[in-house]
């Protein structure tokens, strides 16, 4: 289990996507601190949670994409024919499944440290600002629920048809051009620019209202309640008529 | 032979590589990179926005993609391990040829398939003012040339050191060096071209031969590089020298390489652009050369004929002097850099005459002796390519069909060491212009046309009364309107015609103008009687004097005019652009203390809401302007920077600068507006305030510092500067 992790981390990781995709996330970030947050929301300090949140909304669409990206190396056609061969061998797809979500969850988890540290050298170097502690709670609200849920139904889109990844990657830009309820806020960032001046007080304590509360506990909970999908149907044998034959 | 037979076979190929088709589709894409992320030109003029910044975008990461698909392609064999099999069927100097010859085809037909994509999104967002022959000249020079430039200079990285990796860091360093070092040198900055403004409602020619000349002179200097680099494909198994060797036993091949790089070596030096002002701005020598002793003004002439087609002048100038002091003198005039003097003659003989290589001001010192005789006339002819003096800002010096900008020694030699005679600097001129263009003299002199020729041009005269002349030209449509008691004329581009009837152009000059008259008094640099309003081509400023003015053609873009700072609907901003002309020109304001609120901005805020509150009432004044000022102000104390100027000091100079600069416009525009309603409330009222600004208007200045102070204003008022914070 743990080789099968380690090996579909290198497959994910140590190749020229993975430095694109880290190459492309510092730019669009380096710009984003530099040339929004850096400004502060909503008459907050540019360290503040509310604007360190705005930044975390506004990276969300490419770590999105990144996810869904390495979940296209596991529901390629090439990827398919191939699990004729894994299929054979003694470990479960179940274990199997996991492992690469677990691959998958892994290279996200060092996109967004990679956002998060980014942000961190910024405020340091602009600021000599390092208390990192209070952006816990804000990465922890913003990121995990659309992330989890971007891999249990990335993974569920991949195994029914694998282009429909491309045009799932597509929805964090669809959503900031949409008009969202404030429970959807977080999600094209409306929430960090809107909510801290109804509070009525400068400089407010990161805090969630409870519509937020429960649109992203909601989405923790489907994207968790999808990615169990996967691998119990990752146990069911695979159907060899419906893999795509070379002709 | 072999190469055109091999060039289809090789363009085939490249584009049926799935990579050649994603570098032109993404190189298609990119001038979206210029809406949003790179925007060089600075200008707020549409053509800037939509067409200018766009274009040089697209060149910008066009010529990357390119750079880097050249050394890919061209390494390509090398990589798969069989350039020795064919070599041995082509020669590896043929194979080179042919490569880069497909490699260009490709980049013109992305080019040609950028323009079609963006014609129709450049055309719907530029609007009534865009233009076909400018979005042509922009994506052929500011986008198509830097895609061949690219491929020369990646293909030659390529052949001299035949690997891949090593080319791309040299091609890569090569254009961050345009884009960094030399970004302010426009004949350097062979990616991204020193554009900063394109004008929406007059040519921009001047602009685009700028542009290409600095093309022509890298395509000559990178097709010689790469001609070296050719001589160095490896041939035969030798190496960079060995090869070298081989491919320069025909002589022509060095032969045009180095034809190439001195044509470009002479054409870098001897460009015809720019002058060589000294860039010491307090140096004024020229203004203390001492008079010529004994020699007084009686009159001058000048036939002036620009040439439209080519963007050069040619001229005749008279003067005539009395020299009473029975010695010969030395007369100076300062003149176009780029204007060459012949036929300098005095009473019909020719007279010996100098013009310095030192230049000041974008002028060079022309010095004639005249002979002792009692009444000189000096006759000389002039002729150039008139130089501008600021390379990062060029296209002020416009001369084309549709605009023209002369401007004192561009029009006619300017006379620096010759008292007035009893009249003064009585002055007779002439410009021959086609059909289409009104010459628009600066200041208080009529034009008017005294000849028409065959060949479409007339012949334009007027007198005038100075040391030296301004004139502009152009497709203008005249407006007159009566306003304040005086006859105004209001000169505006043709192709701006639609924009200004939107705005309700003249409605809006009627009531400033009627408006601030009233209330402050009549513009100090108008006759009394007449003013003339000309619009200029966008030059980054604008100047007034002796009965003109001018406004810039930035002030007035579809963009400006839709700015809800300066103005609730398109009309306002036309009455603030133009209250300009009391607050700002008619009264002048210091810039130096940037950390001050204090500007033309405040009081023209002002006035433009005491307008639109006597043409729409106070509600809608209220609506617009007070709360609007007030929700600006209210969010400027709140800012964390304001709040906290500790952490603003943190930053870097570049973002603190950025983040001083929006706040300072928050204070200039809503601040300093706001505070100047308080001192309204308090002095008594609207009345009260118009008196004193009435009187501040019409103030004697002091020539040394004629700067309308925040501390004058404050003691006309009898206040402090405590009494209008806003708490």
């Amino acid at each position: 289990m743990g080789k099968i992790f380690r090996y579909e981390c290198r497959r994910l990781l140590l190749n020229k996507f993975f430095l694109g995709i880290m190459a492309a996330l510092l730019f669009y970030g380096w710009q984003v601190l530099s040339g929004v947050t850096i400004l502060g929301v909503s008459h907050t300090a540019p360290f503040s949670p509310w604007s360190f949140g705005d930044y975390l909304s506004r990276m969300l669409p490419l770590l999105w994409i990144g996810i869904l990206f390495f979940l296209t190396f596991f529901t390629s056609p090439g990827a398919r024919r191939t699990a004729v061969l894994t299929a054979a061998t003694p470990v479960t797809s179940r274990a199997y499944a996991l492992a690469r979500c677990a691959a998958a969850l892994t290279g996200g988890a060092l996109l967004v440290l990679l956002c998060m540290g980014e942000a961190a050298v910024f405020y340091g170097r602009m600021f000599g600002w390092y208390n990192w502690g209070s952006l816990v709670l804000p990465s922890l609200v913003t990121l995990l629920p659309p992330l989890v849920f971007a891999l249990g139904s990335g993974w569920q889109m991949g195994q029914r048809r694998h282009c429909l990844l491309y045009v799932w990657m597509a929805v964090p830009f669809l959503l900031i051009a949409l008009p969202l309820p404030e429970a959807l806020g977080l999600w094209n960032g409306s929430f960090f620019t809107v909510y801290p001046l109804t509070l009525g007080t400068l400089d407010p304590e990161f805090a969630l209202s409870i519509p937020v509360t429960i649109a992203q506990l909601f989405l923790l909970v489907l994207g968790a309640f999808l990615l169990a999908q996967n691998s119990k149907s990752a146990e069911q044998p695979i159907e060899m008529h419906k893999l795509p034959v070379d002709k | 032979m072999k190469t055109l037979k091999l060039y289809p076979l090789e363009l085939g190929r490249l584009l049926r590589s799935r990579l050649t088709w994603l570098v032109m589709a993404l190189t298609a894409l990119s001038p979206a990179v210029g809406l949003v992320l790179y925007k060089p030109a600075v200008s707020t003029t549409m053509n800037s926005l939509y067409l200018a910044n766009p274009a040089i975008a697209g060149g910008v990461v066009g010529s990357i993609l390119f750079g880097l698909l050249a050394i890919f392609e061209l390494d390509r064999a090398c990589r798969s391990r069989v350039d020795i099999l064919t070599d041995a069927v082509v020669s590896p100097l043929t194979t080179a040829l042919t490569r880069l010859l497909a490699l260009l085809t490709s980049a013109v037909l992305t080019a040609a398939l950028t323009m079609l994509i963006w014609f129709p999104i450049s055309a719907g967002w530029i609007g009534s003012v865009f233009d076909g022959v400018d979005y042509i000249l922009a994506y052929l020079l500011l986008m198509g040339l830097a895609l061949l430039l690219s491929i020369l200079a990646a293909a030659s990285a390529y052949q001299f050191t035949r690997r891949a990796d090593l080319s791309v860091v040299l091609f890569v360093a090569f254009c961050a060096l345009s884009l960094t070092v030399w970004a302010g040198n426009w004949q350097l900055c062979w990616l991204n071209p020193c554009v900063w403004a394109l004008s929406d409602d007059f040519s921009n020619f001047r602009v685009f031969r700028s542009v290409g000349y600095m093309r022509l002179t890298w395509l000559a200097a990178l097709s010689g590089v790469w001609t070296l680099s050719w001589l160095c494909v490896r041939q035969n198994g030798k190496g960079a020298f060995g090869s070298i060797a081989r491919s320069a036993r025909r002589v022509y091949r060095p032969a045009v390489a180095l034809a190439l790089l001195v044509c470009s070596g002479m054409a870098y030096a001897a460009q015809p652009f720019i002058d060589h002002s000294n860039p010491d701005l307090t140096v004024m020598s020229f203004y203390e050369i001492p008079y010529a002793e004994g020699v007084t003004f009686l009159s001058r002439s000048a036939q002036v004929f620009p040439d439209t087609e080519t963007g050069t002048v040619t001229g005749r100038a008279a003067y005539r002097f009395q020299n009473t002091s029975g010695q010969e003198q030395s007369i100076s005039f300062g003149i176009d850099p780029g204007y060459g003097v012949s036929n300098v003659q005095a009473n019909g003989k020719d007279v010996p005459f100098t013009v310095s290589s030192y230049q000041e001001y974008n002028e060079a010192l022309l010095e004639v002796t005249i002979p002792a005789e009692e009444t000189v006339e000096l006759t000389m002819e002039y002729s150039g390519f008139p130089q501008e003096t600021l390379p990062t800002m060029q296209g002020g010096k416009e001369l084309s069909g549709e605009y023209l900008c002369l401007e004192n020694a561009s029009f006619s030699p300017r006379l620096l060491n010759v008292l007035p005679g009893e009249n003064g600097y009585p002055a007779h001129l002439e410009i021959t212009l086609p059909d289409a263009m009104i010459a628009v003299p600066f200041g208080a002199s009529q034009a008017e046309v005294v000849a028409e020729h065959e060949n479409g041009t007339k012949t334009w005269h007027w007198e005038d009364n100075s040391a030296s002349d301004i004139l502009y030209a152009g497709d203008y449509v005249r407006e007159d309107i009566e306003a304040g008691g005086m006859s105004i004329e209001f000169y505006y581009g043709r192709k701006h015609q639609a924009v200004m009837e939107e705005a309700k152009a003249v409605e809006a000059v009627k009531a400033v103008v009627n408006y601030c008259t009233r209330h402050y008094g009549k513009l100090s640099f108008g006759t009394g009687e007449t003013l003339k309003l000309i619009q200029s081509r966008v030059a980054g400023g604008a100047y007034a004097a002796g009965g003109a003015s001018l406004l810039d053609e930035a002030d007035f873009t579809i963009a400006n005019l839709g700015d809800t700072s300066k103005g609730a609907v398109p009309g306002e901003t036309f009455i603030h652009e133009l209250v300009h002309q009391w607050w700002g020109l008619g009264n002048m304001f210091d810039v130096t203390d940037s950390a001050s609120p204090w500007s033309a901005e405040g009081l023209t805020v002002y006035t433009t809401y005491r307008i639109v509150k006597e043409l729409y009432g106070e509600a809608y004044a209220k609506e617009h302007y007070i709360d609007q000022w007030q929700q600006a102000v209210d969010d400027y104390y709140l800012n964390f920077y304001v709040r906290h100027p500790a952490y603003l000091d943190m930053l870097p100079e570049a973002e603190r600068l950025n983040i001083s600069n929006s706040l300072s416009s928050v204070r200039q525009y809503s601040e300093m507006p706001l505070k100047i309603l308080k001192a309204e409330r308090l002095v008594g009222g609207e009345e009260a305030m118009d008196q004193i600004l009435h009187d501040l208007f019409n103030r004697e200045l002091d020539p040394m510092y004629p700067y309308l102070t925040y501390q004058e204003f404050l003691d006309a008022c009898g206040l402090t500067e405590e009494e209008l914070n806003l708490g």
